[in-house]
């Protein structure tokens, strides 16, 4: 924490009182639940209360020999490296076209936002539709080229499907975000390199994008954790994780154990893992990449 | 088959059958409850914490702030499994504190059997927006705004008279009007959005919120086409106020995402 900037009120009881709703609600709904979890990663727990058998690292073991959680893993990661990429990569065209002001870009900043207003499940529904092999936009495809595109039964393609939902869903937050660093650049840069002689596309690729790189690289940060959340509403809503297991991410995976198997301790063990990775890779991501894309302003 | 090129004339038609046949109408009136609920408890919580924290001498601030990271790094989607059972019975956590400390024993001892207190939250509008408070993103962002104010702010008010509760209400809080707007949009956007903490914490479809009404339109069976056209009447009904929201709040929300960033 930084000095304190301003000159204080000195009372010893009153910010307590301020602070202790929201802390009393993050401890209980926060801190508790994740404490749990790891607890009952140590313990086999009974479904509905049965009591508890301390089994040490019995519960581990049992879910890192499973095939199942490695595939589930695995598909988390695919999902999150190709899903986050796309989803900064693909707002970043809009992105540089608004700063240029090019023609209807201001109406298109304001429509570029809407999907943060359309839930991931609504969104899975409504591209369960758009991708559906025989009604769907693709459905001529499959007209000319029996079974190309067959989302029902093809692994590959739900998962295609699966991120064409994620990034969509993802465009306001990265839209903004990545406008708003573009837009933040001094135009003299834009002016001097103008002068210089740099065209339009040289501007874009030799001053704005390695300009931005801090954006670039810290949107993804965001969108890692983003991308577990979203996927629960859109495999839940499209696919339900079937497919032999290639659209089961790690999230639905412990959803389907716990509430629908009863596995509790399973379901708690797998979430513990889950935590402890993304709380290294987000840490990772601010230590290394924080620092190292840090250009002069 | 395909995808037709032009809108029929049915729009209106499966928007009726959305209201009479569906229980979308009494779902998105839950998701109005949980939204605005979200949004406000957040948005006065966060202020109210964050002036604590930035405008006292707190020793135990940085404590209290170390606490925040952790809420934005790990959503609810993740830890669902535990905060359904911490849901269950909010008072576990009391119960386990007198059962580790021996003051349990000592009064099962005493009057024959241990305390187990239970509240459940589940299935309540409490419980659907008690966990989407638990975050830290309100709190920062206030923290945020109140480290540029001017430094002789407070000094001034002092001056002039005001205690902190004055200061508070008549000169923070109508500063503060941008940054909870950007703070309400955005929250109410999340609870309105949200999907699977309400999916597990309502038992009845009466207290589900219409997203997850939404999602129950579709069949559960492999194989049946669902009826495309109810359910996509059902998607725009049902994002048709946060749409709305965001046309004509746009700046806030985009301040609001703004700032969440940092």
């Amino acid at each position: 924490m930084s000095s304190p900037p301003q000159a204080l009120f000195a009372n010893r009881w009153l910010p307590v009182l301020l602070v202790t709703p929201l802390a009393l609600l993050i401890v209980i709904f926060f801190y508790v639940p994740i404490f749990q979890a790891f607890y009952w990663s140590f313990f086999l727990e009974r479904p509905f209360g049965g009591g508890s058998i301390f089994v040490g690292w019995a519960n581990f073991a049992r879910v890192l020999s499973d095939p199942q959680f490695w595939e589930a893993g695995k598909r988390t990661v695919i999902f999150m490296v190709i899903g986050s990429s796309l989803a900064v990569l693909v707002p970043l065209i809009p992105a540089v076209a608004a700063d240029r002001q090019v023609r209807l870009s201001q109406p298109a900043r304001n429509v570029l936002v809407w999907p943060k207003g359309v839930a991931g499940a609504s969104i899975g529904v409504i591209f369960a539709f758009i991708f559906n092999p025989f009604v769907g936009i693709l459905s001529p495809l499959n007209q000319w080229f029996p079974g190309i595109w067959a989302p029902g039964i093809d692994g590959t393609d739900a998962f295609i499907m699966l991120i064409a939902a994620h990034v969509w869903s993802g465009i306001p937050f990265n839209f903004v975000i990545l406008l708003a660093g573009l837009q933040s650049l001094p135009r003299t840069m834009h002016q001097a390199a103008a002068m210089d002689g740099a065209g339009a596309r040289r501007r874009i690729f030799d001053v704005q994008l390695p300009l931005i790189m801090p954006q670039v690289f810290l949107t993804p940060v965001l969108e890692f954790t983003e991308s577990i959340t979203s996927a629960f509403a859109l495999v839940d809503t499209m696919t339900k994780g079937g497919l032999g297991g290639s659209t089961n991410l790690l999230v639905y995976k412990i959803y389907v154990d716990g509430f629908n198997g009863y596995d509790l301790s399973g379901a708690a063990t797998q979430t513990a893992i889950l935590m402890v990775f993304v709380v290294l890779l987000t840490g990772a991501q601010f230590a290394l990449l924080g620092r190292r894309i840090n250009y002069e302003r | 088959m395909g995808l037709a090129r032009y809108p029929g004339d049915q729009f209106l038609t499966n928007v009726v059958r959305i209201f009479s046949e569906t229980l979308i109408p009494q779902q998105m009136a839950n998701s109005l409850v949980v939204a605005v609920g979200d949004a406000l408890v957040t948005c006065v919580l966060s202020f109210i914490s964050a002036y604590a924290l930035v405008f006292f001498p707190v020793r135990w601030g940085s404590v209290v702030f170390a606490l925040i990271p952790a809420t934005i790094m790990l959503p609810l989607d993740i830890r669902v499994i535990t905060t359904y059972q911490v849901a269950s019975n909010v008072l576990s956590p009391i119960n386990a504190l007198l059962d580790i400390t021996g003051v349990n024993g000592l009064i099962a001892q005493v009057f024959g059997a241990p305390v187990m207190l239970e509240w459940s939250v589940l299935n309540t509008h409490f419980g659907l927006i008690a966990p989407l408070v638990a975050h830290g993103t309100g709190t920062f962002l206030f923290r945020q705004f109140f480290l540029v104010l001017p430094r002789d702010l407070v000094k001034a008010a002092r001056m002039d008279g005001a205690g902190p509760i004055r200061f508070l209400f008549d000169i923070l809080l109508p500063l503060s009007r941008p940054s909870f707007a950007a703070l309400f949009v955005l929250t109410f956007l999340g609870g309105w959005t949200q999907y699977l903490w309400p999916l597990v914490a309502s038992s009845t479809p009466n207290m589900q919120t219409a997203v997850v009404g939404l999602a129950r339109l579709a069949p559960d069976t492999e194989g049946v086409m669902p009826d495309f056209p109810l359910i996509m009447a059902g998607a725009v009904v049902v994002s048709i106020i946060p749409l709305v929201m965001i046309a004509v709040l746009q700046r806030y929300l985009v301040r609001g995402l703004v700032l969440s960033e940092k």
